[in-house]
């Protein structure tokens, strides 16, 4: 009796392992942990083995996700011998995921979207220096550095708490200043105490992403660019536009790059197709500028400017955005090169209202911004 | 002893639907006595499993709701400073050496207890419910996975107060923020997803016992339908039951476009879910059978 318990636990350290491998996080307190659930179970019924190890062991929806079929393949190999299933184990080893494996198959996989036409477009940015290489040819080593870049700089612009104090009701710091000039009319008997704690930097953030044919080389880029944003910075909301415009923040949350695809594609014309900037600023400042924008909010609009659409449509929502929002910017991947001016009509009649405009064509460049911004914010 | 079977039935006879993936994490982290971090969508049943299990053990449920800007002082105590200062005012001319004085106003009956002190000092085992943690601010969320492997908590004027009964904690949350690794790994984990028809068609005929079974399974469809379309703000079981409760107290017992739109405000809590609803009331009606009877009556 007792060696056959013994045997199971050591099975199921060595399961352990094997999901440690896929990604797991999964320490000597979760197997303990699921060791002890061996003894409130009936291990007869393999159904409630099961569930009492998925219930000790998964801490995620998405390990939820896979932990049945991890289950059966770990148990069957099992039992076919012992010695193939350590050698199963070590290929499995190789196929670990990465922190970054999504990203990078996310990168790969748009880049798979474009195939020949990349080739052509691409030409264009073979001018620039090759120090400085354009999104649209980033190797996937280089959207590591990227990351790491992005999440530095929003951490800087995350940066919660700020030295100055600010009123509260909850009870940290007594203000004596303010007690004390509260009280006076009770002839200084201290009855109301006002508190006061950290100001806290409440910036939020909205992005509009231009996903039209004319980005087309970008768009992909940008993306990632969000979603690596959105991953660090959780007051972002984001949005996509072409002809109309998408809301993508809760599908970009969830890593669901597949729907947010799926949902441009749908918009016949919309993925890569032409571009209303100003009808899409329409609908955001019908739909969301209300609830989305005030003082505190940045707004950054990543597009190129090519608008086919109402320009003076663009021009009053730009000017609504800008009265709304703390600051408007504008970033243009075209606006790196250096024959680039800004001739473009959309362009022409928004510069008026943003607040910074600046090129947005390589890591180098968005770091900039950042820098500037963080600058910019913190003095306002 | 508890066994899976009794937490099935416990859960039932407080008229929760419970799958058994549901049942098996509820039974462990009772039998473990771990934390439980409940995580799915609004509107699915998490806050209710602790109110179910509360009952189902027969103790009190403390419960702790989170927002941003929560902090320590909030979720343990705080010191009734105008109580103390009229009780200082009071005893002024008394000849009671300072040291005393000091002493009665640290005392219980000047302590404000919140959900996180209450639940230490409970005099037995409750059920601390941490609903919406991913509200919190990451700091809290720190402070709380100290409170939770201790269980003791130092107040600086009396001294450190340890748990006589560990409570069972549930924590919710509904995916607005990544939650650490460090809380992840001190819980046991579950996640509620929306239910299946089958699923959801036995709470509703569970909780509201009266609706017409025509109704009932009518609703069901219409609700697991809904779900497809891309919603702002996707309906959960307690929408469904709103309706359930809502439509069955008007004596209606079947569903059809005009009861629809008068009453898709129960549903349906965002605008441009509702005009996008309304535009493709007639194809979702289609797909739920609704339409095609109506026609052949």
């Amino acid at each position: 009796m007792i060696s056959r318990l013994g045997s199971i636990s050591a099975n199921i350290v060595q399961f352990c392992r094997f999901l440690r491998t896929r990604g797991y996080t999964i320490g000597t307190e979760e197997e303990i942990t699921s060791l002890n659930a061996l003894h409130h179970i009936d291990l007869a019924n393999p159904d409630e083995f099961l569930l009492a190890m998925k219930a000790t062991l998964c801490k995620s929806k998405k390990q939820l996700n896979e932990f049945d079929e991890l289950f059966f393949t770990y148990w069957k190999e099992l039992k076919k011998a012992v010695d193939s299933k350590l050698k199963e184990e070590k290929t499995l080893k190789k196929n670990a995921a990465s922190p970054n494996e999504q990203f990078k198959s996310l990168s790969s996989w748009l880049k798979g979207n474009q195939n020949n036409e990349t080739l052509e477009t691409a030409s264009y940015s073979s001018f620039e220096s090759l120090s400085r290489k354009d999104f649209s040819t980033v190797p996937d080593d280089e959207i590591d550095e990227l990351m790491k870049c992005m999440k530095s700089l929003s951490r800087q612009l995350a940066a919660r708490v700020k030295r100055r104090y600010e009123k509260t009701s909850n009870r940290n710091l007594p203000d004596l200043r303010l007690t004390l000039r509260k009280n006076l009319r009770r002839g200084g008997e201290l009855m109301d105490i006002v508190y006061r704690k950290p100001k806290k930097n409440r910036v939020k953030i909205v992005i509009l992403c231009d996903v039209s044919r004319s980005m087309e080389l970008y768009s992909a880029f940008l993306l990632q660019f969000m979603y690596a944003f959105q991953k660090v910075y959780s007051r972002v909301e984001t949005f996509a536009f072409s002809t109309s415009l998408v809301r993508i923040t809760s599908m970009m949350k969830e890593n669901n790059f597949r729907d947010v695809l799926e949902i441009l594609s749908k918009e016949s014309s919309g993925w890569h197709g032409g571009t209303r900037i100003g009808e899409s600023l329409e609908t955001f400042s019908r739909e969301y500028a209300e609830k989305l924008l005030d003082r505190k909010t940045i707004v950054i609009i990543l597009s190129d400017g090519w608008d086919t659409g109402d320009i003076e449509m663009l021009r009053r929502n730009m000017e609504n955005i800008h009265n709304r929002a703390a600051k408007l910017i504008w970033l243009n991947p075209l606006a790196g090169y250096e024959a680039f001016q800004p001739e473009v009509s959309g362009i022409k009649v928004a510069m008026p209202f943003i607040d910074v405009f600046a090129p947005a064509h390589n890591a180098a460049s968005l770091r900039k911004i950042f820098q500037l911004g963080v600058a910019n914010l913190k003095k306002s | 002893m508890i066994t899976l079977n009794d937490i099935k039935r416990m859960l039932q006879e407080q008229g929760y639907i419970a799958d058994d993936t549901v049942a098996m994490s509820v039974f462990l982290s009772l039998q473990l006595n771990k934390p439980l971090l409940i995580e799915g969508p609004a509107g699915v049943g998490k806050t209710e499993i602790a109110k179910v299990m509360a009952k189902a053990l027969n103790t009190d449920l403390i419960r702790l709701q989170c927002y941003e800007g929560l902090d320590a002082n909030h979720a343990l105590y705080e010191w009734n400073y105008q109580r103390q200062l009229l009780h200082l005012k009071m005893v002024e001319h008394n000849s009671q050496p300072l040291e005393e004085k000091e002493k009665t106003i640290f005392n219980d009956s000047f302590l404000m207890k919140r959900p996180l002190l209450q639940a230490i000092t409970h005099d037995k085992k409750p059920v601390l419910l941490i609903d919406e943690i991913d509200r919190s601010d990451e700091e809290f969320e720190s402070f709380l996975l100290e409170v939770l492997s201790d269980w003791q908590i130092t107040i600086p004027e009396t001294g450190t107060i340890k748990a006589s009964f560990i409570p069972q904690v549930i924590l919710t949350g509904n995916r607005t923020r990544e939650l650490s690794d460090a809380l992840r790994r001190r819980c046991m984990y579950l996640y509620i997803d929306y239910p299946d028809f089958n699923k959801e068609w036995q709470v509703v005929k569970t909780r509201v016992p009266e609706i017409d079974a025509k109704l009932a399974e009518q609703i069901t469809r219409f609700m697991q339908e809904l779900r497809l379309i891309k919603l702002e703000k996707v309906p959960g079981l307690s929408e469904t039951l709103d309706w359930a409760m809502a439509l069955s107290s008007l004596h209606i017992d079947h569903l059809d476009k005009l009861i629809i739109e008068q009453t898709l405000g129960l549903v349906i809590k965002d605008w441009r879910d509702s005009r996008l609803v309304q535009l493709s009331l007639s194809e979702l009606l289609e797909k739920t059978g609704v339409i095609s009877k109506v026609e052949s009556l």
